[in-house]
């Protein structure tokens, strides 16, 4: 993760630029615009000597400069007026290319799956997502206008200058061209640090988050004050790393700036000694005198700007990345409906989903192996389910229950073998398709901000209210709805009424029961309930689950009371199927042995 | 029970947050006074230029000029060092006022966490803690620096011109004046117009990424992703509209300062003329005071920026600063008693809510365990077991009725205290985001690897663990996400087992495991833990087999108590039967 080896940009990363290309016509504006700003810049300064050169030589009153006074004003006025749009030409572009960012980035995310995600930390893609895309802001509004504006507005204002006074143009040219080369010499060290410190920031927020989830844990082991050295050290740091990163910023533009105003100072004394010999008038001087240090300004501020929008470009390689890189991945997790935000066509060939409801679902040969461990989660996994079978899945805690759901999910991607619906890969098919089928009930439900009906009906918004209803019955949450003052207009998730693991996970069986699906993946439905509640809820389900495909990931006796198959699973791979009624077998199987532990 | 800490008010939330990170004042000073001088290197490098100018226009001899030639190359030589200076500290001393601003906040958080914070989401706890403070950071930097360089420049360019051309130095000050007033007006108007609610929305946005984020696979399996993706981007639209109006104005503001620029160059270009014809100012002036309203304008432009950052400011310190507003739920006494020395815990007569109109999740409710018993606590969800937890580790405080541990109201006690003595499994135990070993040794400071090691294979993990080829060094990814659920459970139970509390709660710690791995995990937690006081929080029956007394919890009251050895169910004390009872109340009810 060392980001230090990330490829130092030039001063325009052609990557973003694509980013930007809708927006082409505002920037285009913009720099115009600045363009104008810079030849009322000239007449000011123009107008100015010639005043004072009326007053100083001509001895002339107010009267006599009035003229040139309103044409002065009037500099000023269309200066004023060039910057005022030249700033909304640039939030245009910045504000439409941070929310396009956004949006693909977020999709994205999302698109890639939740086993991508799980591997993400939350917080730190969160804060990429909006505070890194803030901060591109700093990019696109400010740095890439002045840019374009550093290459223009120079050599407009070195041609006005050289036809009066080449020598002054001179000792410009040749100061002015080392900024860029310093630019270069100290920009890019800068920009290798500014990197490490965007990681640094986002590690701090994801450190931070994980603190404020973690603090009833520190609290119970009375630990919060080794929460606060982890922050206090995660801040010395971040503090250490900004200071180092400044030091050799600010050195950039402590050359800069000496540079600036020695030339300046230098075509100032030159100015004077040419007076003197009486060689050059005064308004040409005092013109020049006054352009000067603006011929140093765009390059400058372009400067300053490449280093205030360095946390923005480093916040845009990891967007980029995260954009650009794991295509491959992309393309099969979002089924290709997902990936379309971000420009990539669907890769595959969509096939035609067969109807699930009158298919065998498949799993033929599956394995999937995390990354970091030796052992394959699922070692050639054969499942065949036919329409309206139940089948089980029993076996020890991470022997790959959750896995192998995950798979038919279309969440995990097997690394060998295939699910298939019917004939068809489901990897040729929408996944889109394939999950509009298939309720699923997952072991660590997540609720949504919003009220307890908002979170049921999540999965069927058009449900009719005599529907949510039979869902809040079927699975055993009329009680709590009694219990509850506000019943289902009560907020819960973040911020709202605190429910148990076990009222989760029903809120999850109420989302899947709304769902008039052929397919239901049960993920440990009753690990959160009590034998009493789980025998109730049993009955209750029963007729729903009727002719429904379901599988039941279960370390124990299970809701789906009858069950057709039972397939064990050790260390990801089945040791044996069988039929029977899950409650009567027990968990380990049909011959009620565990099986003998694989030897690793 | 409830206490209430809350920190004067008497100032606005910006200086009650400038006063948090309270910035070493000697080094803030010594950057403001570091920019100053740069800026009036500016303003002088100008208009010794313009005097020098204009003097050789008149044609002195050359060494009149001298001075003026040592100054501008002085100034010019002197500008650049100083600016440097003045950032590296005024940026030091700004980020170790941030530091001190995130562990204020975490110091607010800790004494409320978890029930005291459970009103702020998550995400936007997260973007307070980042957003807002990095945003303050510019307080410093943008904010209260550059206005103190800027009025000290001000003055003191305006009082130099004063001196020299009292007009002038009138029209320079009115300009200066003019246009930073207006321009702070029109960021008072935009802050009308568009209200103050960007950074509440900023906040909104990020706890609505985080939602979608971790909501994601329910979301996607319910086909509902791309609907609540757009839900989440409306906040962003929002965001947009408001910087399209916002650039509007800060054009204006820009506009303005031109404007205001042009003002004075022109106004003391007629003053010195006028001067000049008067003989009351030497003519080799009259570029001097333009020259030197230009340098003053270029300081001032940042302190327009500053003001109308100002709003923004004040409305990210005022949503920091609201945390130590919140209630903080469980105050430690003013003189604890000692912890007593005995093992016996209970409650009396509890009563707890959890919001002070809410349901009662304890009503009443009566237990006593006594030293070295094992109890188990069951019932249907939400009966108010977990409640029963969050009592006795002091994370909630009763309305009513007392928690005792050894007979010693736990009112009386440290909280810090208390917990030596209670330790935890929580029901989804937090694991932080780094080692399995790691997560363990949380739990006592300076424990051995060995010390990690015996309580990771009492905790039944050593088989998996020898498994792992980074064995206990394995990373569990961001809330053990690589681990399965059993295995989170059990490293969350080694970590309390390595805290080596007399008395051990747990809280339904065989909730994620299969039925024979939970029934030998019961079976060696009380084994390893023998003689210890334990309270074992399940909804599970096969966990009892070996307890000494089982106590049927529902609607937050006991409502039947038995002991397994005493033969199955009897009384009230099975499951099915409460939850029967709970069904008739909830008819009851409606």
């Amino acid at each position: 993760m060392d980001r230090a080896v990330a490829p130092a940009r030039g001063p325009v990363d052609p990557r973003l630029i694509r980013r930007a290309a809708a927006t082409r016509h505002y920037l285009i504006g913009a720099v115009a615009v600045g363009l104008v700003g810079t030849a009322a810049l000239v007449a000011q300064a123009v107008l100015l000597g010639a005043i004072v050169q009326k007053v100083l030589i001509g001895h002339a009153g107010v009267a006599r400069t009035v003229p040139l006074l309103v044409g002065l004003a009037a500099a000023f006025a269309v200066r004023g007026l060039s910057a005022w749009a030249g700033e909304v030409a640039a939030h245009r572009t910045s504000s439409r290319v941070t929310s396009t960012l956004r949006r693909q980035l977020l999709a994205r995310a999302v698109g890639l799956g939740p086993s991508w995600l799980a591997g993400e930390r939350t917080g730190e893609l969160a804060t990429s997502a909006t505070q890194g895309i803030d901060a591109l802001d700093a990019y696109f509004a400010r740095y890439l206008p002045t840019a374009v504006l550093a290459a223009l507005t120079p050599v407009v204002l070195l041609a006005w200058i050289v036809a009066d006074d080449w020598f002054s143009a001179v000792i410009l040219v040749v100061t002015a061209a080392v900024i860029p080369l310093f630019m270069i010499l100290l920009g890019l060290e800068a920009t290798r640090s500014a990197s490490r410190q965007w990681e640094r920031l986002s590690g701090l927020a994801a450190t931070f988050y994980d603190l404020l989830q973690g603090l009833p844990t520190l609290r119970a082991f009375g630990r919060a004050d080794a929460g606060r050295a982890t922050l206090e050290r995660a801040n010395r740091e971040l503090r250490d790393e900004t200071m180092s990163t400044l030091k050799v910023a600010f050195l950039s533009s402590l050359a800069l700036e000496t540079l600036a105003s020695v030339g300046t100072a230098l075509v100032a004394l030159f100015l004077g000694l040419r007076l003197l010999n009486g060689t050059l008038d005064v308004g040409t001087a005092l013109a020049i005198l006054v352009l000067a240090p603006e011929v140093y300004l765009p390059l400058r501020r372009a400067g300053a700007e490449f280093h205030a929008s360095a946390e923005g470009r480093a916040a845009a390689e990891r967007i980029l990345d995260v954009l650009d890189d794991a295509d491959v991945k992309a393309g099969v997790m979002a089924g290709g409906d997902a990936a379309q935000g971000t420009g990539r066509g669907d890769r595959r060939h969509v096939r035609l989903l067969p109807d699930p409801a009158t298919s065998t679902v498949r799993l033929d040969q599956v394995t999937v192996r995390f990354p970091g461990r030796a052992v394959p989660v699922l070692d050639g996994v054969d499942l065949a389910l036919e329409p309206g079978a139940h089948v089980a899945v029993v076996g020890e805690s991470g022997s790959g229950k959750s896995t192998l759901l995950s798979v038919l999910l279309g969440f995990t991607e097997p690394d060998r073998g295939d699910v298939r619906v019917g004939g068809a890969r489901l990897a040729d098919c929408s996944l889109r398709d394939w999950r509009a089928g298939v309720a699923w009930v997952p072991q660590r439900p997540n609720l949504v901000r919003g009220t307890l009906e908002d979170n049921l009906r999540l999965s069927n918004p058009d449900a009719t209210d005599a529907e949510v209803v039979r869902a809040v019955e079927r699975c055993g949450l009329d009680g709590l709805v009694a219990r509850l003052a506000d019943g289902m207009t009560t907020p819960v998730g973040e911020g709202g009424l605190t429910l148990s693991a076990g009222e989760r996970q029903r809120i999850a069986l109420g989302r899947a029961v709304l769902r008039d699906v052929p397919v239901v993946l049960l993920d440990e439905p009753t690990a959160h309930l009590d034998t009493g509640r789980e025998d109730s809820l049993r009955e209750l389900l029963a007729p729903w689950l009727e002719g429904r495909t379901v599988v039941m990931a279960a370390h124990r006796g299970g809701l789906v009371g009858r069950v057709d198959r039972t397939v064990t699973l050790v260390s990801g791979q089945v040791v044996e199927t069988g039929p029977g009624e899950l409650d009567r077998v027990g968990p380990l199987g049909p011959s009620g042995t565990l099986g003998a532990r694989v030897p690793r | 029970m409830r206490g209430t800490v809350r920190p004067p008010h008497a100032h606005g939330p910006l200086r009650q947050v400038l006063r948090i990170g309270a910035p070493d004042l000697r080094r803030f000073l010594l950057g403001t006074a570091l920019g100053t001088a740069a800026a009036l290197c500016t303003v002088g490098l100008l208009a010794c230029s313009g005097a020098l100018i204009d003097k050789a226009a008149l044609r002195p001899p050359l060494y009149t000029l001298t001075l003026l030639m040592a100054a501008v190359q002085l100034l010019a030589l002197s500008r650049g060092p100083l600016r440097y200076a003045e950032r590296l500290v005024s940026h030091d001393a700004a980020l170790g006022a941030l530091g001190r601003v995130r562990l204020w906040l975490y110091d607010q958080v800790t004494p409320r966490s978890p029930a005291g914070v459970a009103g702020w989401r998550n995400g936007d706890l997260l973007a307070r803690a980042t957003a807002d403070v990095d945003l303050l950071q510019d307080v410093y930097l943008r904010g209260v620096a550059p206005l103190a360089t800027a009025l000290v420049t001000a003055v003191v360019t305006v009082g130099a011109v004063t001196l020299v051309l009292p007009t002038g130095g009138l029209v320079l000050g009115a300009c200066l004046v003019g246009g930073t007033a207006t321009a702070s007006a029109l960021a008072w108007l935009r802050r009308r117009r568009l209200g103050n609610g960007e950074g509440a929305l900023r906040g909104a946005l990020a706890a609505d990424v985080v939602e979608l984020l971790v909501a994601a696979p329910d979301l996607v399996a319910m086909g509902r992703d791309e609907e609540y993706l757009e839900r989440v981007l409306a906040s962003d639209a929002e965001l947009e509209r408001r910087a399209r109006r916002r650039s509007w104005s800060d054009g204006a503001v820009a506009a303005v300062v031109v404007f205001a620029t042009g003002a004075a160059v022109v106004g003391t270009l007629v003053t010195a003329t006028d001067a000049i014809a008067a003989h009351h100012l030497p003519s080799f002036m009259i570029a001097v005071l333009p020259l030197a309203a230009l340098g003053a304008f270029e300081v001032v432009l940042p302190a327009a920026d500053a003001v109308s950052r100002l709003a923004d400011h004040t409305e990210a310190a005022g949503r920091l600063v609201s945390v130590a507003d919140l209630d903080v739920p469980v105050v430690d006494p003013a003189d604890a008693a000692p912890l007593p020395d005995g093992t016996r815990i209970g409650l009396e007569a509890a009563v707890l809510r959890y919001q002070s109109d809410g349901p009662r999740a304890l009503d009443g409710l009566d237990l006593d365990v006594a030293p070295g018993r094992r109890v188990a606590v069951v019932g249907p969800s939400g009966a108010g077991k977990s409640s029963i937890v969050n009592v006795l580790l002091r994370f909630w405080g009763l309305e009513s009725g007392s928690a005792l541990l050894d007979g010693m109201s736990l009112d009386q006690l440290r909280q810090d205290d208390v917990r030596t003595r209670i330790g935890w499994v929580g029901q989804d135990a937090h694991l932080f985001p780094t080692t399995i070993g790691g997560n363990i040794a949380v739990a006592r400071p300076g424990a051995t690897p060995d010390d990690v090691a015996a309580a990771a294979s009492d905790a039944q993990l050593g088989p998996w663990i020898d498994s792992l080829p980074l064995g206990l060094d394995t990373p569990v990814g961001e809330r053990g996400a690589q681990l399965s659920g059993g295995q989170r459970q059990r490293v969350a139970l080694a970590r309390a087992l390595l805290a080596g509390a007399p008395v051990l709660v747990l809280d339904e710690p065989t909730s994620g495991l299969d039925r024979p791995t939970a029934a030998r995990l019961v079976h060696d937690v009380l084994a390893a833990t023998e003689g210890s006081t334990l309270v074992l929080i399940t909804h599970r029956d096969e966990d009892l087999v070996d307890v000494d007394e089982v106590v049927v919890v529902d609607d937050g009251r006991v409502v039947g108590r038995y002991s397994p050895g005493a033969g199955d169910g009897t009384g009230d004390g099975d499951g099915g039967s409460s939850a029967t009872a709970a069904r008739r109340e909830a008819r009851a009810a409606t």
